[in-house]
């Protein structure tokens, strides 16, 4: 999805988060993390299994964001994620949204007004005639 | 008068099939605040004179009602034959000369005036008598032994029904129909809170904190009352329990692990710098009951069962005494300045040493002025910083 000029990357987290998925997964979305500040919404709506592995995956992707001067959010968290998120104490560490696209959304409502009103314009304004 | 007392412990019927057990021993046999339910109703029945008990369980019971064992107390398991056993221990009481048995299934506690409710049978000239609480029926009966019919009618009908009409004795006493979690937690509280008849076990060693035989706690630990500390339990450094929680015997709470309003469950182990917060955990399970969820947590590093075997401790602790002058003598003699043990608030600020090479983000309280600038659609927002 492309909010603003930036493109935010929305990644589908597996069912069960443990070292070996948590492995995976981190290969996955290497690349997109890598990039010049990058925005990730991870998508948690089908985790059904987290441990402490996956968590600290997590803090990694979000590290890893953070040194590029990105940012990592989580969405649609399922109540068995939350709870382990709560008990290792990551989840006050994260924006968390409802639904993916909340999350993305977040990415442009954070931007300093004077540049919003910018991107508004630029959006609004008609086409220059051709010469 | 001859007063005996017939008590009834089944987990077949608390299992529901689409919800995790907290535990597989039924709640009655689930020690909280250092005595289960179970144990609780025979010091009660002890209490009001009642010396001849018999406790049929269709579950292994655990050691500690054996231990507990007194005159007249038999224990006996069958899970198949169950209402057979009652049926046939109600008769043997009758033919041993008993004139009342009180009948109690264990699924609730409820700490019944038992002198208030043998007089009232005794006043009605009732054959069976039945407890409610709130206009709903409580599972203990009061029974004429003489009437054996009706009291097979009543067992063979899983204690729905009798063969007669009953008078019912209105109890406005305690309690709780430990139906899961929630009542679970409540019930400890209740009885950390002094709102119970039966106490909670072990030593008040300061004003509203409970500790039994064993119970340690590491240099840094807290313990706030109201709160409980069972025995050979473990506190690490800097672990905090507060608020109405109970560590029961056998369990242990990790270096810089808060516990709050939650039941830690006997023989746990919780990992360290874990926030435990509103929930039962027994064993692999935790039930948060603020978001009414119970989860299997398949990592020990978080949660799981603490060393039980007799030889395993033995070995272990055997490995740790032998072990230390060595390991002070390397430091002394290589070791660089000895390590700053991080202080208490420090070491609840930052995230768990579970998590690894992402262990040590310092997370602290919420900046609830700036939490209205954002948007509604925001589920939770970032707590570090001032952003």
């Amino acid at each position: 999805m492309d909010t603003n000029s930036r493109p935010v990357v929305v990644k589908r987290m597996p069912e069960r988060l443990n070292a070996r998925t948590s492995r995976e997964f981190l290969q996955d979305v290497q690349p997109f993390l890598i990039t010049d500040r990058p925005q990730l919404v991870f998508d948690m709506s089908q985790v059904k299994q987290l441990d402490a592995a996956g968590v600290e995956m997590l803090l990694r992707c979000m590290s890893e964001a953070h040194k590029r001067d990105g940012d990592l959010k989580l969405a649609g968290i399922s109540p068995d994620a939350a709870v382990v998120l709560e008990l290792t104490r990551a989840e006050r560490l994260f924006e968390i949204y409802e639904t993916s696209t909340d999350a993305v959304r977040s990415f442009s409502g954070f931007l300093p007004n004077a540049m919003r009103q910018h991107l508004l314009h630029r959006k609004h304004s008609p086409a220059p005639a051709a010469a | 008068m001859d007063i005996r007392a017939l008590v009834l412990v089944r987990t077949a019927t608390e299992i529901l099939e689409d919800s995790r057990p907290i535990s597989p021993l039924p709640s009655a046999l689930l020690e909280v605040v250092g005595k289960s339910p179970l144990q609780r109703t025979l010091d009660r029945l002890h209490r009001f004179g009642v010396q001849q008990v018999t406790v049929i369980s269709d579950s292994i019971l655990p050691s500690n009602p054996g231990d507990d064992r007194r005159d007249g107390t038999y224990l006996r398991s069958s899970r198949e034959k169950f209402w057979r056993i009652a049926e046939a221990a109600f008769s043997d009481m009758a033919q041993e000369g008993a004139e009342l048995v009180l009948l109690i299934a264990l699924g609730g506690y409820a700490e019944v005036d038992f002198e208030r409710l043998i007089q009232a049978h005794l006043d009605r000239q009732a054959r069976v008598s039945q407890v409610f609480f709130e206009n709903r029926p409580v599972e203990i009966f009061c029974i004429s032994a003489s009437r054996r019919n009706d009291a097979a009618s009543l067992l063979r009908s899983r204690l729905a029904r009798c063969r007669i009409e009953y008078p019912f004795f209105e109890h406005n006493g305690y309690f709780n129909p430990l139906n899961g979690g929630r009542d679970l937690r409540q019930f400890a509280i209740d009885i950390l809170t002094l709102r119970t008849e039966t106490p909670p076990s072990g030593v008040q060693v300061r004003p509203g904190v409970w500790m039994e035989r064993g119970a340690r706690l590491e240099k840094g630990a807290r313990v706030l009352a109201p709160a409980f500390v069972g025995a050979f339990a473990k506190l690490r450094a800097h672990a905090v329990v507060t608020r109405c929680s109970s560590v029961e015997h056998h369990s242990q709470v990790d270096l810089g692990t808060v516990i709050e309003n939650s039941t830690i469950l006997p023989y746990c182990r919780i990992g360290a710098g874990l926030d435990v917060a509103h929930c039962v955990v027994g064993g692999e399970v935790l039930a948060n009951l603020r978001r009414d969820v119970t989860v299997e947590i398949a990592d020990s590093q978080l949660i799981g069962y603490a060393v039980t075997g007799t030889m395993e401790r033995f070995v272990t602790s055997a490995a740790e005494f032998l072990s230390y002058l060595p390991k002070q003598a390397w430091r002394g003699v290589f070791g660089k300045t000895a390590p700053r043990q991080p202080d208490i608030q420090a070491a609840l600020r930052q995230t768990s040493p579970v998590l690894g090479g992402a262990a040590g983000y310092e997370a602290p309280a919420c900046d609830t002025g700036g939490a209205e600038k954002f948007s509604s659609s925001l589920a939770v927002v970032r707590r570090y910083g001032h952003q």
